[in-house]
């Protein structure tokens, strides 16, 4: 178990290494036995990806290898998680061939053993030419799925673009929690600050999301393991958004307000801080007495028609929630004076619109 | 070799052309196109590949100056790329431009010139999906990674969308645009092959629109029909019926597969028919009367064709049992809808003929047997006076039930009184439908004879071979050319042979030393043990044992060239789509005056790319 335990440390350091320049320094000799690691890896996951306490092992040992600190202090660990093992092979490939760096005759040789031509029949199955060739031809699926036949669904807790990043960034999550220095919290904290903020909330509350509670899905596997497991990768995600007041703020401002509701059906908590939010939004709204309309004092408060869609959302949700938001808008009414008529109080606005609307 | 090379020239040209004119597949017209010519622009790469693996680069930019362009719009069009194994193919190619050792800046910058292709066809059009790539990025996932899944949840999405729309009804607003299920069938017409999107073809295929008309793209049934045949993709029995139901061409292609793997050279025993036909689908879809209807007269057209063939009998016979069997399973009765499948059978010997008895003694058999006789008999002289259809339309009839004809054989070899003329005449007329009424007495007369001795071989005990060619008859002396005893009498014998123990023991030397009873053949017609012995499962592995090269049965040609006269033709291609309860989906039906005899090799499906098939005929 140890030696292969260590094979698998010593490839991840291969897999680095060969984003780098230091390629320039491989022959044909070493490409080779980069190559025949690389399948030997594979074979490993092929043979072991049936047996539950190796695997959990090796796995373990994978996340062991992350650096202390998570993603935003070292290099990304190239080997994660036993599934990269099954396609390390094609990884190493790819990365190999998109190095400058690499030698002439390195790059020919390269190129000889990724494409013999037809007719290489292989013991096991699908050759790593026919994967290269199965990752070309998907992705040119995806292309024309995405081109010709893609629109982006409404609702976005089903769009699959945004479903499959929710589902990696679980996975990852996932990963992170069980590694022995893993942080979530800083991990995710990391994140948001590479990557698009808008985009990043909305995965974020898509992944809220799963797995899907409607019976109509209930079928459908997803990739990633238990419901127990996606449980904790969202309990880490609710810790996170409640963690910093500007993160939640952000949140509640980005994200559709259907997707909110949803969420906030989803994650009681969650709904707290959320309908806090909405209190101190419209906290900050005065009513201007010439156009008759409540506006915000600042150009980022956030102006009425967005509140008001946003509680509407809320009052159309099924009953806890929506007994709680009305609850607590008339209690904040009540504070106010309990007056019925308009321009006094923003709540007994926020309820007469909503009333008449419903 | 320059011949070759010159040819593949002017196809790079050709192509060169087309490619440009496809640019990047965007419009509607481009599409259809690429899509048409997919498979052959996959030959000619494989052409190509063939010529340029031979050469090193220099020579190929002198042979093929153009070879360079081609390849670089080629990387760029999805279609091509999704094909089969189009993309391997191009990377092939591009291999063999590499140079080993480049000796100029040029040669190197065309060395990273193909890299970059390359490295373009494996991590395709990734810009697309630009907010997911970053984040994948960050979150140190690759392409190879996240694909499948991606691919996975665009599938399921769309399917969903798909499966909404039955739900929805009214619902207009969810409901998918009929312009946009057209473009998804267009997309997958490359892609049919792909496992990933075996739920979006199903989908597809079970997709029922709101229109009259048919939205789904004809080549994209075309795609999936050639897949299926040949075992690139696995649907289940529901889809594979849908596509026959909407698609007509897919049904005949199906149903000319299934008959050349069952008409094929090689021997086919009756276990390995009875797969072959159960693993078609065929019977389930026949459920369908219409597609029941279009099978059964290809069916006949095979007949005609091979003049009563035993093989391709036996097939009819062992597909209308499991027509039968899929029938029950659907909880349905033949006799309900016995108009619905066969249309031109007269309704009580139809009735009749469909309800094999397989339970009832053997001591019970001859009331039905003389029914059957009876009408059969009302049905042919009636024909035979003036109408256009012929006798063959009730022998076709009773061809679907072969059974019947097995329970007369045996009954008359069982029976010590004398013969009933009714079972003589029914076995007279299954064997030789094409008889006059003068020729099938004599026939009955002669078969009467033959029962006549048996009978009297029986009762003695060890038998030998001369005595069995004592009890075929003499030789006609008016025609000496003619063989020995008709097929009735050849039946006759073998049903003795095998019927009694003292037969079997002389069975095969029997047979093997008298090769006027039963003429030596090379083809071995594996359907023609099934005209021996009625259907039941006990006799099968007697029956099966004697399937040895030495015992042969061969049904004689006929001696006449008179014309079978046809109903109809082959069925006219759908031209309307029937909607309502029962979803039928075309009507096909065409009564016209006169048609050519269709033939099996040709007609059936005027633009099969395939050579014609060759049935076995009646004469070798």
């Amino acid at each position: 178990m140890d030696p292969l335990l260590q094979h698998l440390e010593r490839f991840s350091e291969v897999l680095a290494v060969s984003r780098t320049p230091h390629v320039s320094t491989w022959d044909q000799a070493t490409v080779r036995r980069a190559l025949q690691w690389a399948r030997y890896l594979h074979h490993v996951y092929q043979r072991f990806c049936s047996h539950e306490s190796i695997r959990t092992t090796l796995e373990r040992r994978l996340h062991s290898l992350r650096k202390e600190g998570g993603l935003g202090a070292g290099p990304v660990p190239e080997l994660t998680n036993f599934e990269a093992l099954a396609h390390c092979d094609i990884l190493l490939s790819l990365r190999l061939l998109k190095n400058p760096a690499l030698g002439n005759a390195a790059c020919h040789y390269l190129l000889q053993q990724l494409f013999p031509g037809q007719g290489v029949p292989d013991a096991d199955g699908e050759t790593l030419q026919d994967g290269l060739a199965s990752l070309a031809r998907r992705g040119s699926a995806v292309h024309m799925l995405r081109f010709y036949g893609y629109r982006e669904n409404p609702n976005l807790q089903e769009d699959s673009l945004m479903k499959t990043q929710a589902e990696l960034l679980l996975e990852r999550l996932q990963e992170v929690g069980k590694a022995e220095a893993g942080d979530p919290g800083k991990f995710l904290c990391s994140l948001w600050e590479r990557l698009p903020q808008k985009n990043f909330l909305k995965v974020v509350a898509v992944a809220l999301l799963e797995p899907p509670l409607s019976p109509r899905s209930q079928g459908e596997e997803l990739e990633l393991g238990s419901p127990q497991i996606l449980r904790e990768g969202s309990q880490e995600l609710v810790h996170w958004l409640l963690g910093k007041s500007e993160i939640m703020g952000a949140f509640c401002r980005n994200v559709p307000a259907g997707l909110l509701t949803l969420v906030a059906g989803r994650h009681p908590v969650l709904s707290h801080a959320y309908l806090s939010v909405l209190t101190d939004w419209s906290r900050h709204l005065y009513y201007d007495l010439q156009k008759g309309v409540w506006v915000g004092a600042e150009s980022q408060d956030v102006p009425w028609q967005e509140l008001y869609t946003r509680f509407q959302s809320l009052c159309q949700a099924p009953p806890p929630l929506k007994d709680e938001v009305l609850t607590a808008l008339k209690s904040y009414k009540a504070q106010d004076g309990d007056f019925e008529v308009p321009g006094l109080s923003i709540w007994t606005d926020l309820l007469l619109a909503l009333q008449s609307s419903a | 070799m320059a011949q070759e090379s010159g040819d593949l020239v002017s196809d790079c040209q050709f192509w060169l052309q087309k490619l440009s004119g496809w640019d990047q597949a965007s419009t509607l017209e481009t599409q259809q196109d690429t899509c048409l010519h997919l498979p052959r622009f996959q030959e000619f790469l494989r052409q190509m590949y063939e010529a340029l693996k031979e050469m090193d680069p220099d020579t190929i930019m002198e042979r093929f100056p153009t070879v360079r362009q081609l390849l670089a719009k080629t990387c760029q069009n999805p279609f091509i790329l999704a094909y089969d194994e189009s993309q391997k193919i191009v990377i092939w190619c591009l291999c063999c431009l590499i140079n080993k050792e480049p000796q100029s800046s040029a040669e190197s910058r065309l060395n990273s010139w193909v890299q970059g292709l390359l490295l373009h066809i494996l991590s395709p059009f990734r810009f697309d999906v630009k907010e997911v790539g970053l984040f994948t990025q960050c979150l140190g996932y690759d392409p190879v990674d996240y694909y499948p899944g991606l691919l996975k949840n665009m599938v399921l999405s769309l399917v969903s969308e798909l499966r909404e729309n039955h739900l929805n009804g009214f619902n207009t607003q969810r409901r998918m645009a009929p312009e946009r299920v057209t473009s998804l069938s267009r997309i997958c017409v490359p892609l049919v092959t792909l496992p990933d999107f075996e739920p979006l073809v199903e989908a597809l295929l079970t997709y029922h629109g709101h229109g009259p008309e048919e939205v789904l793209w004809p080549q994209f049934f075309e795609a999936v029909s050639e897949a299926f045949l040949l075992r690139k993709i696995s649907l289940p029995a529901s889809a594979v019926i849908s596509l026959w139901l909407r698609h007509l061409p897919s049904l005949e292609k199906a149903t000319l597969h299934l008959f050349e793997k069952l008409f094929s050279r090689e021997r086919n025993c009756l276990r390995r028919i009875e797969c072959l036909i159960k693993d078609s689908l065929l019977p389930q879809a026949a459920c369908h009367p219409a597609v029941f209807r279009i099978v059964d007269e290809m069916f006949r057209c095979a007949l005609l064709e091979t003049d009563g063939a035993p093989e391709v009998l036996a097939a009819l016979q062992v597909f209308t049992r499991c027509f039968l069997e899929a029938l029950e399973k659907e909880n349905k009765q033949l006799k309900s809808a016995l108009r619905a499948y066969l249309p031109h059978a007269p309704p009580p010997l139809a009735t009749v003929l469909s309800q094999l008895p397989y339970d009832l003694p053997p001591g019970r058999w001859l009331q039905p047997l003389q029914h059957i006789s009876q009408l059969l008999r009302e049905a042919v002289e009636a024909q035979a006076h003036g109408s256009h259809r012929g006798p063959l339309e009730s022998w076709f009839l009773l061809a679907h039930f072969g059974g019947w004809a097995d329970m007369a054989a045996e009954l008359l070899l069982r029976s010590e009184a004398d013969p009933p003329a009714a079972l003589l005449w029914l076995l007279a007329f299954y064997y030789s439908p094409r008889e006059g009424g003068p020729q099938r007495a004599r026939t009955m007369v002669q078969a009467g004879a033959v029962l006549h001795r048996l009978r009297q071989l029986s009762g003695r005990g060890q038998l030998s071979a001369r005595d069995l060619q004592a009890a075929a008859g003499e030789r006609s002396p008016a025609d000496p050319s003619a063989p020995a005893c008709g097929p009735l009498v050849r039946r006759l014998l073998l049903g003795f042979l095998l019927g009694t123990p003292e037969g079997r023991t002389i069975a095969r030397e029997a047979v093997a030393s008298a090769p006027q009873v039963f003429p030596q053949d090379p083809d071995w017609p594996a359907g023609a043990w099934s005209v021996v012995g009625p259907a039941s499962a006990e006799q099968r592995p007697a029956r099966e044992s004697w399937a040895r090269p030495e015992a042969r049965l061969r049904v004689p040609p006929a001696p006449t060239t008179g014309l079978l006269l046809l109903r109809q033709g082959p069925p006219r291609r759908w031209t309307e789509r029937r909607g309502g309860v029962t979803r039928e989906h075309w009507s096909f039906l065409v009564e016209p005056a006169a048609r050519p005899r269709p033939r099996v090799s040709r007609g059936l499906v005027p633009p099969l790319p395939r050579p014609a098939l060759a049935l076995p005929r009646g004469v070798e």
